[in-house]
């Protein structure tokens, strides 16, 4: 368990080593609720439109969402992949067909037993409807030999295809076989997890209640990332929509809510001082990027990403825009990651204006406009690149702000190429890098949105190392790949990673249990 | 916020001429002198004056009173309280100093708001007089008109400048469209009451062309309650500018607007309250010295209104 | 009177086919559109254009202009792009709580700002007067979403009288709803109180001064009975127009004041609907809002011309 991850993951065996292990520790007593009951109610900071997870990826969606859904597979709390839904799943020696045993006696919140069928429709309607069905795009079949079975038959060998059906950015959750026609955004909102809904009203909050029938995973005996042995121990939780982070704060300290997430930091200080207040800081919540416009000049020239790369003063940056919870970071993943590689670090955090004004100097740079496209939407976002900014202006950069809403510089930013109106974006990577190399790395291929070459002129080496990522068998080749592709795009400047921020959740300090992850977990929690 | 309650007015300026005492004026001094004197007797309107002024002085004089830009960063330097290391109003997130934030603000307010009133008084006039005047386009402009009255304000604003991209050119555009409509039925109405008056219809027997009529006799004696509608959309554009800024959808950071201050300054309501009181308590000025201007005017200008207001 | 009647109605027809073309016209042109946002963060350029053609958003503007009116007719107003509820569904759940919070407002308004305006009136040039008009121009003078993080931030952060948002419908706890809404109620009527305040200050005063206000004066009778009966009921001819003019404030103001509470209305559905290119429902939403705004303006032309026998109807 050294090396886990995407590394450790995609040979046969190692999953049946931990199958095995599973249902030894299956002996020892699961995790009981200390205490049952009570209201828990949940201060969100982005309102939820729909809790249809195939058809919406806002995280929104699936703070609410992954407390009702569960899938086939997830990821344990270290990101390593497991089985949920499922009770084993083994590879054929060739490794083109997967046999999924389903857990027996799960009933849906509507009373209806869980059976192979409804995994069928529920993966047809993922493959129909969601916004990830790509991930599908190498199956060649399924079929469900009996209520229990569910077999997948690929197209080609694809090592990395466990780690894509387990991620949590877009899980095929498993619904009843009846809501598959179920038009985007309005599926019937019917699980097989520990919350059912109560009631949801957009725009000010959605109730979820303990539901009864539900069953623990036995394999494990603690709740495990998304998976493991999960126990319902409120009665009920509120998701209450608090867009002011003022309120938010209000509301924690009064006890009218029970945990918050995204605490302004400069209130953690005084909020750590009440001893009724449990702060909890929720480390590399995404990694602050600006992506630059390859099609575009000035930063169609080399040079001159350098030059910008070499100026930047990560510190600086990442003080306004987190208010100075941050860390630094060398690109796409985190240390505490098997994944994490500091390949590039030469290029990070430089600081030095004498070396960037002599690659101005090289990239023929006379003054251009260099248009810096941020949103109010998410606010580190935007002081980020005030900051930005001001240091480019400081050695002669002629650097404008474009502060529109997020929608418009999605749009703006996903023009095909060459895309214009813009040199830098401002995004962050929240869920990919968390998910692995893999899908960060997804970033720059194709017509993927934080890469915009200009039309023929894609970077040969990117396409090679990518292609590494995905087809060799061997992980330590597929990580090799990933750190070299890291590199090069460190190296030819095509986004700045700026640093990592850390999000600040807070729980009142009779709540226990409650331990922050990429997605608010309410099961296993519970007030003392 | 909303639209200046013009409605009323529109509706009662119907029967409210004021060539009477337009035709006296004429005859004993010029009528501006006497106005101004009136003005200058009029408690609330010195007390708006004076609110104003200072609000003038300080957005005309923002480069020598707050010489500091307004933009730069001092990380340093953030959250100060006012009076700490020698920063006047204090510090927001990014070390700024508000004292600059806040006078440059007011310019930019102050520059928002006139060239809305200008608009107004410009595009105002003209559908309004056109409509009154000539009967046959009336129904046609008043139903385009009814039609963007009955948005909600702030709603219409927020949708053109969604359309148009935040700027400050944009925010006057868009405040500017949704005022005139308000402003052209205020003219209207006083045109269609004018059109009737006898003076007018013999300088059209005489032979008089539209033009010259429009512009001797009939425009002058509306004057009256264009001024004083000028004046509270001054107090209103200024607002709205601010609310758009505050949703986003203003003048574009770092540009120091109040509302952007304010909008910026939200998410440290508790830890630092100043950021967005310094800003609010400068606007609350402006609008109240604007409303108090608007309400002499009208009480001297237009004593009719009175009754409506 | 029924001529009346029907020429507003009539009049109106045009009006809401304008503001249809007008609303239909403005979303298009918006930049950037609802795949973004249904996307999130990381999507895909093929992500979005996929979700773009489900949506229909890939079809021609004439033929979605087409599609959406031969909608109307049907009585159906499409679908949320967001929220994939029914546009009519959606706004019958929101359009209640932005009615209980302008029914509040205007309660506060006219207890506050009416009684204050009489006072102000009856007391003409006493500190009274003064003091009700200086709260009056406040009242006017102070930006809706400042006095609402001032509220906020002592109301419920300092002293932790009142919840700091959340929204408790009327009907399943009053005093809940009362304990959230007092505070955007508040904030959204102080505008409003210092307009009716002034209002009813001048008409009280000039009504104070007509010939028979007088006459009941010198004939001994009450000056209570001359106020209530006499000069009150022939103020609140004029006051009547006003109403027409705060219910339109309540829902322009609902949009700030909905937003920074958290209240789930109408305000906050329009704003929401438009920052995310959720076309149907700004369409739908704006259509139905405004189209309750003409109506209430019709009305109350009606009542006033009921009302006041002097009130030539003009306008066609």
């Amino acid at each position: 368990m050294a090396r886990t991850g995407w590394t450790s993951y995609g040979l046969a065996a190692s999953m049946t080593l931990a199958l095995a292990l599973g249902s030894t520790s299956a002996l020892a007593a699961p995790f009981k609720c200390p205490k049952v009951g009570g209201d828990f109610v949940f201060g969100q900071e982005a309102n939820v439109n729909s809790l249809d997870q195939m058809t919406s990826t806002t995280i929104s969606t699936r703070n609410v969402a992954m407390n009702i859904f569960e899938a086939l597979m997830s990821r344990d709390e270290s990101n390593k992949p497991i089985t949920d839904l499922a009770e084993s799943v083994t590879e054929s020696p060739d490794g083109l067909v997967y046999t999924f045993k389903l857990r027996q006696g799960i009933k849906f919140h509507n009373g209806k037993p869980m059976t192979s069928a409804d995994v069928v429709a529920s993966w047809q309607r993922y493959k129909e409807k969601a916004i990830e069905r790509q991930i599908l795009d190498n199956v060649a079949a399924w079929t469900a030999p009996d209520a229990a079975t569910f077999v997948v038959t690929l197209k080609k060998r694809q090592p990395t295809f466990m780690e894509f059906i387990s991620s949590f950015s877009q899980p095929i959750v498993i619904v009843p076989a009846e809501f598959k026609d179920d038009a985007p955004q309005q599926l019937h909102t019917v699980g097989t997890g520990p919350w059912e809904l109560v009631e949801f009203l957009p725009g000010s909050h959605v109730k979820l209640k303990r539901y009864d029938g539900y069953v623990p995973n036995t394999k494990y005996e603690e709740r495990t990332g998304f998976g493991g042995y999960k126990q319902a121990c409120f009665d009920t939780v509120t998701f209450r929509i608090v867009t002011e982070a003022g309120a938010r704060v209000a509301g924690l300290r009064t006890g009218e809510l029970q945990g918050v997430e995204d605490l302004p930091f400069v209130s953690v200080a005084d909020l750590k001082k009440d001893p009724k207040i449990t702060i909890l800081p929720l480390e590399n919540w995404w990694v602050h990027i600006a992506s630059a416009n390859n099609s575009q000049p000035p930063t169609d020239n080399v040079k001159f990403r350098q030059a910008v790369m070499a100026l930047l003063d990560m510190d600086e940056i990442m003080e306004a825009a987190t208010d100075g919870n941050y860390k630094l970071n060398v690109g796409f993943q985190y240390p505490h990651q098997a994944t994490y590689s500091s390949a590039g670090k030469e290029t990070y955090n430089q600081k030095n204006p004498a070396k960037a004004k002599a690659l101005l100097a090289e990239a023929k740079y006379n003054g251009e406009p260099v248009v810096l496209l941020t949103n109010k939407d998410y606010t580190s976002m935007y002081n980020a690149a005030v900051v930005m900014a001001e240091q480019m202006k400081a050695i002669g950069i002629k650097a404008e702000l474009k502060v529109v809403d997020w929608p418009t510089s999605v749009q703006m930013q996903g023009a095909a190429s060459p895309s214009p109106g813009w040199n830098y974006f401002f995004t962050g990577y929240g869920t990919q890098p968390a998910l692995g190399a893999l899908a960060v790395m997804n970033f720059f291929m194709g017509s993927n949105p934080n890469y915009k070459p200009k039309p023929g002129h894609e970077d040969p080496v990117l396409k090679a190392e990518w292609a590494n990522m995905n087809e060799k068998v061997d992980p330590k080749e597929r990580f090799a790949a990933f750190e070299r592709m890291q590199a090069r795009i460190l190296d030819q400047a095509l986004v700045l990673p700026f640093g990592s921020l850390t999000k600040v959740q807070g729980v009142r300090a009779n709540v226990k249990g409650y331990k922050p992850f990429r997605i608010p977990r309410f099961s296993n929690v519970w007030f003392e | 916020m909303n639209g200046p309650d013009t409605r009323v007015a529109a509706e009662t300026a119907d029967d409210a001429p004021l060539e009477e005492e337009f035709e006296v004026a004429v005859r004993r001094q010029p009528p501006w002198r006497m106005t101004v004197r009136r003005l200058f007797r009029h408690r609330l309107f010195l007390m708006g004056l004076g609110l104003c002024s200072v609000i003038l002085v300080a957005g005309l004089l923002a480069q020598v009173i707050a010489p500091l830009d307004p933009t730069k960063l001092a990380m340093r330097f953030k959250f100060r309280a006012p009076g700490a290391d020698g920063y006047l109003f204090g510090t927001d997130n990014f070390g700024r100093s508000l004292w600059s934030r806040v006078v440059w603000g007011a310019q930019l307010s102050l520059y928002i708001g006139s060239s809305v009133v200008a608009l107004n008084a410009v595009f105002g006039t003209l559908i309004g007089a056109s409509a009154g005047y000539f009967r046959r386009i009336d129904n046609a402009l008043m139903r385009i008109n009814d039609a963007l009255m009955a948005f909600p304000a702030i709603l219409l604003a927020i949708a053109i400048t969604a359309v148009l991209g935040p700027s400050t050119f944009n925010a006057i555009l868009a405040l500017s469209i949704v005022y005139i409509p308000r402003t052209a039925r205020i003219v209207r109405a006083s045109v269609i009451v004018l059109r009737e008056m006898e003076y007018v219809q013999a300088a059209v027997a005489a032979g008089a062309g539209h033009w010259r009529i429009l512009r001797r006799h009939i425009l002058p004696n509306a004057m009256a309650p264009l001024i004083v509608q000028l004046s509270f959309l001054f107090a209103y554009a200024v607002l709205a500018e601010a609310t758009l800024s505050f949703l986003g959808m203003g003048a574009v950071p770092p540009t120091p607007t109040w509302g952007n201050i304010m909008a910026e300054g939200r998410q440290y309501l508790v830890e630092a309250p100043w950021i967005i009181t310094i800003p609010g308590i400068a606007l609350m000025i402006t609008v109240m010295g604007l409303n108090l201007l608007g309400d002499g005017l009208r009480d001297v200008l237009d004593p009719r209104l009175r009754i409506q207001q | 009177m029924w001529g009346v009647v029907l020429r507003s109605i009539l009049g109106a027809i045009p009006v809401l086919l304008i503001v249809s073309l007008i609303t239909f016209g403005m979303m298009r042109l918006i930049p950037g559109d609802p795949s973004a946002v249904i996307g999130g963060l990381s999507a895909t350029a093929e992500q979005l254009a996929q979700i773009r053609r489900e949506l229909g958003l890939d079809e021609p503007l004439a033929v979605q202009l087409v599609k959406w009116y031969a909608g109307l007719l049907q009585g159906n107003l499409g679908r949320s792009l967001l929220m994939g509820q029914d546009v009519l569904e959606v706004t019958m759940i929101r359009l209640p709580v932005t009615i209980a919070l302008a029914l509040y407002a205007l309660v506060l308004t006219l207890g506050l700002g009416m009684v204050s305006g009489i006072l102000a009136a009856l007391r003409q040039n006493t500190a009274i007067d003064q003091l009700a008009m200086v709260f009056a121009m406040v009242g006017i003078s102070v930006p809706n979403f400042f006095l609402g993080l001032l509220m906020i931030l002592l109301f419920a952060v300092k002293l932790g009288w009142l919840p700091t948002g959340g929204y408790i419908p009327l009907w399943e706890d009053p005093v809940g709803w009362l304990r959230t809404s007092t505070m955007p109620a508040l904030s959204l009527a102080l505008l409003q109180m210092g307009l009716l305040a002034r209002i009813t200050r001048s008409t009280m005063l000039e009504v104070l001064r007509q010939d028979y206000i007088r006459t009941a004066r010198a004939k001994g009778l009450p000056r209570r009975l001359v106020v209530v009966k006499h000069a009150l009921t022939n103020a609140l001819i004029p006051i009547t127009t006003v109403v027409g003019i705060i219910i339109s404030l309540s829902i322009s103001g609902a949009v700030v004041t909905e937003s920074l509470f958290s209240l789930p209305g109408m305000g906050q559905l329009l704003t929401q609907a438009v920052l995310n290119r959720d076309y149907p429902m700004v369409q739908g939403g704006l259509l139905l809002t405004t189209t309750f705004l003409v109506l209430v303006n019709i009305f109350i032309d009606i009542t006033y011309a009921l009302l006041d026998p002097r009130v030539r109807y003009e306008r066609a």
